[in-house]
C-alpha cells in the first residue's frame, strides 16, 4: 500500500478539477442576468404535473446557432437578443420545451410569428398558432414556443393550460407594425401577411432578385401580402427618408423593370404586370397582378392608405 | 460589372427555367420536354419499390440493395452492378461517403452500407472507406478522398427551401453560416472548394420518406413525410436537386389542393445552374428514367 498515497492525492486532485470544470459550465449555462431571471420567471416550476428543470440553457444572437442550426438567420433577421429554453419532465409522460424569444420589439416578435403562419389560431397572448405538439404565440416584445415530441392528450391539456399561464404572466402588451395598416382588405389573404425588414426574408417568403435591389436593411419596414385573385403579391416598403426611398426606387426599377423607367408599370415574362410606385419615404410594388388595371387599382388603393401612418417614423436603429 | 456579379432576378428564372426554380407548381414544364430542342440531357434515375419499407416502418436492406443496382446499371447502361460501379470507383480510389445524420430524418444505415458494399466489390480496400456527415473536415479519409459519394435524404429546408444533393456539402466548408445569405443561395461554389471539386462520382437522393413540407422552430412535423419509396440516383447534382424539386411541387400541390410555394424559395437550385454553371436545373434538359412501381409516382 506504499502507493496508496500519491493515488489518492491524484484522485482527489482530479474529482476537485472535474467540480471546478462542472462549476464554470454551470456558471456558463445558469445565466442569471437579470433578464433571463425575468424570463424564467415567466415558466412556473410545476405545471399539472410536469415539473421544471433548474438551469435553463441561454442563447444569444451568435449561439443560437448552436440550438436550432441554421433557422437561427430568420431570428437574427429581427431584432431578437436573447432566447430561453427550460425543459419539463413528468413520469410516464413526454417532455415539454418551453422556449421564449426576445425579439426586442412587439412589431418584431408580430413578425416572427407570422412567418410561416400555418396552423390554428388558439386565441392565446397577441396572436397564436397551434399545431400537432407546437403552440406558438407573441405577447409584447416575446414570442413564446411550448413543444411535446409526443402529444398526448395530457400533454395537450398541460401545452394549452401552461401558454395561458405565462402569457398572463407576461404583464403587458405591444403594438403590431403600423405598417400593416397599408394593406387595402379587399382581396387581402390574411394569413399571408409577412412583416420584416431585410432583403432574405423579402426572398425568403417571395424571391425578387439576388442583389438587394430595394436597399433593404434593419432600418426599413416590409409588409407582404398575397391578394386574389390569382395570388399577386403587395410589397408596402418604408424607408427611414424619402431620399432613401427614392434611391432605392431607381436601384429597383433599374434592375427589375428597365423597360418602365418613367412608368413604373411592365408587363413581364410569364404575362403577369409589375407596378412599382414611390411616394415620400414608401415604396409601393405589386407583383404577378393578372391585368394593368388590376395592379394600378391596388397600388393606388394603398396610395390612398399611406397618409394614415406615422411619417418618418424609424425602428430598430 | 462582371458576368458574374450581373444580378439575377426573378425574371431571369422566367425565362430560363419556368416557375419551378422558384418552388411553385403551377406552369412547370413536364420532365423531358422539348426533345428536339435539347439533345443532349442529363440523366437521372428514380427507382421505387414498395417493398422497400415494410408495414412497421422498418427498411428492406435487400430491397435497398436491388433499387441501387438497378438505379446504377441503368445511370451508366450496363448489365452488371459491379461493372457500373468500375465505371466510378477505382480500387486504388480513396472514397468518402458523404451522409447525413439529421435526427429525424437521417440517412438510412441501409443505403450507406449498399454503397459501400459495391465500394468494396469494385476492390477498395475498407480502410480508405469512410461513411461520415459533420466530421467530415476532420476525417482523414474524407481530407484524403480522391472520390464522393453524395447521399442523403430530400427534405423541405428551414433556410434553402430543399435539403438537397448541393446542401449537403456543407459541412465541407468550417463556417456553415457564411453559406446562409440569401437562403444559401450560392451554395454550389462550395462544390467548387479543393476538397470536393471534381471528386464527386454519385449522388443519391433519398426519397423513401421526404419531408415535404416544415414547420416549427426545428422545421419537423412527421404529418409531412409520405413514404415514396424511391431513391434517385446521377451524377448531376443539380438536375437530382431539380427533380426533387419538381416531385415536393408535385406532392405539395396534391396534398393542399392547391399551389403552396416552398418557403423559402429554393432558388439555390437555380443558381447552382445559371450563375454557377454546375449543372443543370431545367427539366427540360433531364432525361428522367423511371424504374419500378409506379403508384403515385407524381412525376
Amino acid at each position: 500500500m506504499r502507493h496508496s498515497f500519491p493515488s489518492r492525492y491524484v484522485l482527489i486532485s482530479a474529482i476537485i478539477f472535474a467540480i471546478c470544470i462542472m462549476a464554470v459550465l454551470m456558471c456558463t449555462t445558469a445565466d442569471k442576468s437579470p433578464k433571463t431571471m425575468e424570463m424564467r420567471d415567466f415558466v412556473p416550476g410545476e405545471f399539472q404535473g410536469w415539473q421544471a428543470q433548474d438551469t435553463v440553457e441561454v442563447y444569444d444572437r451568435e449561439t443560437i446557432f448552436d440550438y436550432i442550426n441554421g433557422a437561427g438567420e430568420i431570428y437574427r433577421s429581427y431584432g431578437f437578443s436573447k432566447l430561453v429554453v427550460l425543459r419539463m419532465s413528468r413520469a410516464g409522460q413526454p417532455a415539454i420545451v418551453v422556449e421564449l424569444f426576445d425579439m426586442g420589439t412587439s412589431e418584431d416578435a408580430y413578425g416572427i410569428s407570422n412567418f410561416s403562419g400555418e396552423g390554428e389560431e388558439a386565441d392565446i397572448g397577441q396572436g397564436s398558432e397551434y399545431r400537432k405538439g407546437l403552440l406558438c404565440f407573441w405577447k409584447s416584445n416575446f414570442f413564446v414556443c411550448i413543444q411535446t415530441e409526443q402529444e398526448t392528450p395530457e400533454a395537450k391539456e398541460a401545452l394549452l393550460g401552461l401558454a395561458r399561464e405565462i402569457e398572463g404572466r407576461i404583464a403587458t402588451t405591444g403594438a403590431k407594425p403600423e405598417l400593416l395598416g397599408c394593406l387595402p382588405d379587399e382581396g387581402l389573404q390574411r394569413e399571408s401577411i409577412r412583416y420584416f425588414h431585410i432583403h432574405s426574408s423579402l426572398n425568403y417568403h417571395y424571391f425578387v432578385a439576388d442583389q438587394n435591389i430595394l436597399n433593404l436593411d434593419r432600418q426599413t419596414e416590409a409588409v407582404l401580402a398575397r391578394y386574389e385573385p390569382d395570388e399577386c403579391y403587395l410589397l408596402c416598403i418604408r424607408y427611414p427618408s424619402p431620399e432613401r426611398a427614392k434611391e432605392a426606387y431607381g436601384s429597383f426599377v433599374n434592375a427589375y423593370i428597365p423597360e418602365a423607367k418613367e412608368s413604373g408599370i411592365a408587363q413581364i415574362d410569364n404575362r403577369k404586370w409589375v407596378v412599382a410606385k414611390l411616394e415620400r419615404e414608401f415604396i409601393v410594388v405589386v407583383f404577378d397582378a393578372p391585368t394593368r388595371p388590376f395592379a394600378e387599382d391596388l397600388a393606388r388603393a394603398v396610395r390612398g392608405r399611406l397618409p394614415t401612418l406615422a411619417p418618418g417614423e424609424v425602428r430598430n436603429q | 460589372m462582371t458576368d458574374s456579379m450581373k444580378t439575377i432576378t426573378r425574371r431571369d428564372f422566367l425565362r430560363e427555367t419556368g416557375y419551378a426554380a422558384l418552388g411553385v407548381a403551377v406552369a412547370f414544364p413536364l420532365v423531358g420536354e422539348g426533345k428536339d430542342r435539347f439533345p443532349d440531357k442529363t440523366r437521372v434515375v428514380l427507382v421505387r419499390d414498395p417493398d422497400a419499407i415494410d408495414s412497421k416502418g422498418r427498411i428492406n436492406a435487400d430491397v435497398i440493395q436491388h433499387m441501387l443496382d438497378q438505379a446504377v446499371t441503368t445511370l451508366l447502361d450496363k448489365d452488371n452492378p459491379v461493372e457500373s460501379w468500375k465505371l466510378l470507383i477505382q480500387p486504388n480510389d480513396v472514397v468518402g461517403i458523404k451522409s447525413n445524420v439529421w435526427g429525424p430524418l437521417p440517412t438510412p444505415l441501409e443505403i450507406e452500407q449498399a454503397i459501400k458494399k459495391r465500394v468494396m466489390d469494385v476492390g477498395v480496400h475498407e480502410k480508405n472507406i469512410s461513411i461520415d456527415d459533420h466530421g467530415v473536415l476532420g476525417n482523414h479519409i474524407f481530407l484524403n478522398a480522391t472520390a464522393l459519394i453524395n447521399v442523403r435524404p430530400l427534405r423541405t429546408h428551414h433556410w434553402a427551401g430543399i435539403g438537397g444533393c448541393l446542401k449537403n456539402y456543407i459541412m465541407f466548408v468550417p463556417e456553415p453560416n457564411r453559406y446562409h445569405g440569401n437562403s444559401c443561395a450560392d451554395l454550389a461554389t462550395i462544390w467548387k472548394l479543393p476538397i470536393v471539386r471534381d471528386k464527386t462520382r454519385l449522388n443519391v437522393l433519398v426519397l423513401l420518406r421526404p419531408l415535404f413540407h416544415g414547420i416549427g422552430p426545428h422545421h419537423f412535423d412527421s404529418t409531412y413525410i409520405w413514404e415514396y419509396k424511391g431513391i434517385l440516383v446521377g451524377t448531376d447534382p443539380v438536375a437530382l436537386d431539380a427533380v426533387g424539386l419538381h416531385l415536393f411541387q408535385a406532392k405539395r400541390f396534391a396534398y393542399f389542393g392547391k399551389d403552396h410555394p416552398i418557403r423559402p424559395s429554393p432558388h439555390h437550385v437555380a443558381f447552382a445552374d445559371i450563375k454557377h454553371k454546375l449543372g443543370t436545373s431545367d427539366l427540360r434538359r433531364i432525361e428522367l428514367v423511371k424504374l419500378g412501381w409506379k403508384d403515385d409516382i407524381l412525376i
